[in-house]
């Protein structure tokens, strides 16, 4: 199999519970990720392409995602905060479903 | 007054201005009596946030030539149903703002807003008085009404009703509007100068009119600098215990604009950051007077992290802080320096390309303030670990803590607290016992509550064996069951007193953990929402069988 057909069927399975992946493809090895991610989670790997090592400890806060510069980063963004107090609001109230401490609010937790 | 509750009527264009001129018992139409006594003849009107129409219907009817923006495309559809174009009148609706209005400069003579004010951000009312400077005619005008706030004894009650308003729109989901806190201090050094001001309702409403003042033909645009603000000092370090202690609860805004550190000059770098005050104090205080500029964004007093993930600190609050400061003209550097934590909220490629009105390149700085002396000076391609990592540090964990078990008694505790005091005091009395009896046990929940969140944020770093805040809610329980089921043995001596109040302690410690999984940074939003149902069940069988069981022991103690 090519390389691109390796990676996708390293996307498809992964697919189901993949919280952020980099699409190796697309990187071109800028940095950025690393550069950003609050707990060095993109690493750069021997082929001189970045890759997210323990994804389990991402807090998805999106700062990759949203500043690559070619798109590389995939993740299944999810609205809110990681506070309980964020989630009981959003439980509360499915429709405001914009922002952690949603911004019509004093702060989330009240 | 009430006008914070305008958003809610603008929902519906058709019955806006009936409720609200309901809402503002009359004035409103007062107000359009003021506006109309300061038209001159045969002037060119622009009126920005026309709403229904009515005014603008008003002043065009008077022979004037009118034009009336709203952003609210709803707004113009029923403005233009209300009053339909006659041949001779000269009123014309658009959707459309002050941001984005195309008029030329110099040709108006008069501009009229009201009630429009109070819905626009601090940075944006100084958009909105630098751009009706541009459009208007030397000596032209701008004829406002806003809310305000009143001062002296009409303060309080002001504040007391714009509080219950704000707390009904909480409950409706509804945005609310903005206080004019600064915006009088924006007024002259844009300018324009004040020529009649009228109040209504003790200042709660204020009429201004403003003449723009013009030294010269080749006059250019002003742009406003809050004074430099102290971060040293007593009062400053109160500031930051005053941000510790409510950091969960409430929003400190300083306000938003360009401040110095040091003496800068055209060759020094430009740090934005948050406009929340704790934030500005710890970054000018870890600048240590190297010549920066710093420009404090709109954030709305929030902290750079949670108002990143809030959409309070995104592209949107850079690109208006930097129409609204003119920075760029400020120094030659030609890059803005974003703390790490903003990258959240902030995305590079969807910001506008280097242009003459966004000429900047982003570069995302260190993760805490304290390290940015060491990369102004080194710059670093990479950034080390030590700049880029976010370590929840004892430090942080007891700042984290402090913040969290104030917000615990404010938002949670209290009103519970104060019930059971109600509920004990009334027992002593109708049971005939001494009326103080039995009281120090609400102070001893209290002190179970401090204890427990003591242990939370000294011993957290041992429950990360599991990501699982369900599982590090029964841990920190079992460890809460232990020592203050030890404490309570020497407290009261009673082993049943002791087994009774088992449930109790577990229940603060797995209630007091998950609250505190908002500063720990070892969640995220889908873990902790999918979380959320697991929670409420345990949560509620732990508490029903806390009141119950603590309720017993107390008896059971009174008649032994």
């Amino acid at each position: 199999m090519t390389e691109i057909e390796l990676d996708f069927r390293k996307i498809m399975d992964s697919i189901e519970n993949v919280r952020i992946y980099v699409n190796t493809t697309m990187c071109n090895g800028c940095g950025l990720c690393g550069e950003i991610c609050p707990f060095g989670l993109p690493q750069l790997n021997n082929s001189g392409k970045f890759e997210i090592k323990k994804p389990e400890l991402c807090t998805e806060c999106s700062a990759c995602q949203r500043n690559c510069p070619n798109n590389a980063i995939f993740m299944q963004e999810q609205k809110g905060c990681g506070c309980l107090w964020d989630a009981r609001q959003r439980k509360k109230n499915a429709k405001n479903n914009n922002a952690c401490c949603p911004p019509d609010n004093n702060s989330c937790c009240s | 007054m009430a006008v914070v509750y305008m958003r809610k009527l603008e929902e519906e264009p058709e019955t806006y201005d009936s409720k609200f001129t309901t809402l503002t018992k009359g004035i409103n139409l007062k107000v359009q009596d003021w506006v109309l006594e300061h038209i001159n003849k045969s002037e060119s009107i622009v009126e920005v946030g026309c709403g229904p129409g009515k005014l603008a219907a008003r002043m065009a009817s008077e022979d004037k030539t009118v034009i009336a923006f709203d952003k609210n495309p709803q707004m113009i559809n029923v403005a233009m149903k209300n009053f339909p174009r006659d041949q001779d009148v000269n009123l014309l609706y658009q959707i459309g703002s002050f941001s984005d209005w195309s008029l030329e400069d110099n040709s108006k003579e008069l501009i009229v807003s009201t009630f429009m004010l109070s819905e626009l951000r601090p940075l944006e009312q100084q958009i909105f008085l630098r751009n009706s400077w541009k459009a208007l005619k030397p000596d032209g005008r701008i004829i406002l009404a806003a809310e305000f706030s009143p001062s002296g004894f009409w303060k309080l009650s002001f504040k007391i009703k714009r509080w219950w308003y704000r707390k009904k729109l909480k409950q409706r989901k509804q945005k609310k509007t903005s206080l004019l806190n600064w915006f009088f201090k924006y007024i002259e050094p844009i300018g324009f100068k004040i020529t009649d001001r009228k109040k209504w309702k003790h200042g709660t409403i204020q009429g201004l009119e403003l003449q723009k003042v013009k030294v010269n033909e080749n006059d250019k645009l002003r742009y406003y600098q809050p004074k430099h603000k102290k971060f040293k000092g007593i009062h400053s370090q109160l500031r930051i215990y005053r941000c510790i202690l409510s950091g969960q609860i409430d929003r400190v805004p300083i306000e938003p604009g360009i401040y110095q550190s040091g003496n800068p000059d055209r060759t020094s770098p430009i740090i934005v950051t948050a406009n929340y005050e704790y934030t500005y104090i710890k970054v000018m205080r870890s600048l240590k007077h190297i010549d920066a500029w710093v420009l404090c964004v709109d954030s709305n007093g929030i902290n750079v992290w949670c108002a990143a993930r809030g959409n309070d600190f995104g592209n949107e609050q850079i690109i208006e802080a930097v129409e609204a400061t003119n920075i760029h003209s400020f120094t030659e550097k030609k890059t803005l320096i974003l703390p790490q934590l903003s990258a959240g909220g902030v995305a590079i490629p969807q910001l506008p390309k280097k242009s003459e009105k966004f000429p900047f390149k982003i570069v995302y700085g260190p993760i805490w303030s304290k390290d940015l002396p060491q990369f102004l000076n080194e710059r670093p391609a990479r950034k080390p670990d030590s700049m880029k990592i976010a370590k929840f540090t004892l430090k942080h964990r007891i700042q984290a803590g402090i913040t969290h078990t104030t917000f615990l008694f404010r938002k949670i505790f209290l009103i519970p607290l104060i019930f059971i005091l109600g509920l004990l005091l009334t027992l002593n009395v109708f049971l005939g016992l001494e009326w103080s009896n039995n009281l120090w046990w609400v102070g001893e929940i209290c002190l179970w509550i401090l204890l427990t969140n003591i242990i939370i944020c000294l011993l957290f770093p041992l429950s990360n064996f599991t990501r699982r805040f369900i599982c590090k809610g029964i841990f920190f329980g079992i460890i809460n069951v232990i020592v203050l089921g030890a404490l309570t043995w020497i407290l009261h001596n009673s082993i049943w007193y002791v087994l009774l109040n088992l449930c109790l302690f577990m229940w603060i410690a797995f209630f007091s953990t998950m609250s505190f999984s908002g500063y720990t940074m070892s969640t995220n939003p889908r873990e902790i929402q999918a979380t959320y149902p697991i929670f409420t069940t345990i949560n509620i069988i732990l508490l029903i069988a806390s009141i119950v069981l603590s309720a017993l022991g107390l008896i059971l103690l009174n008649i032994i």
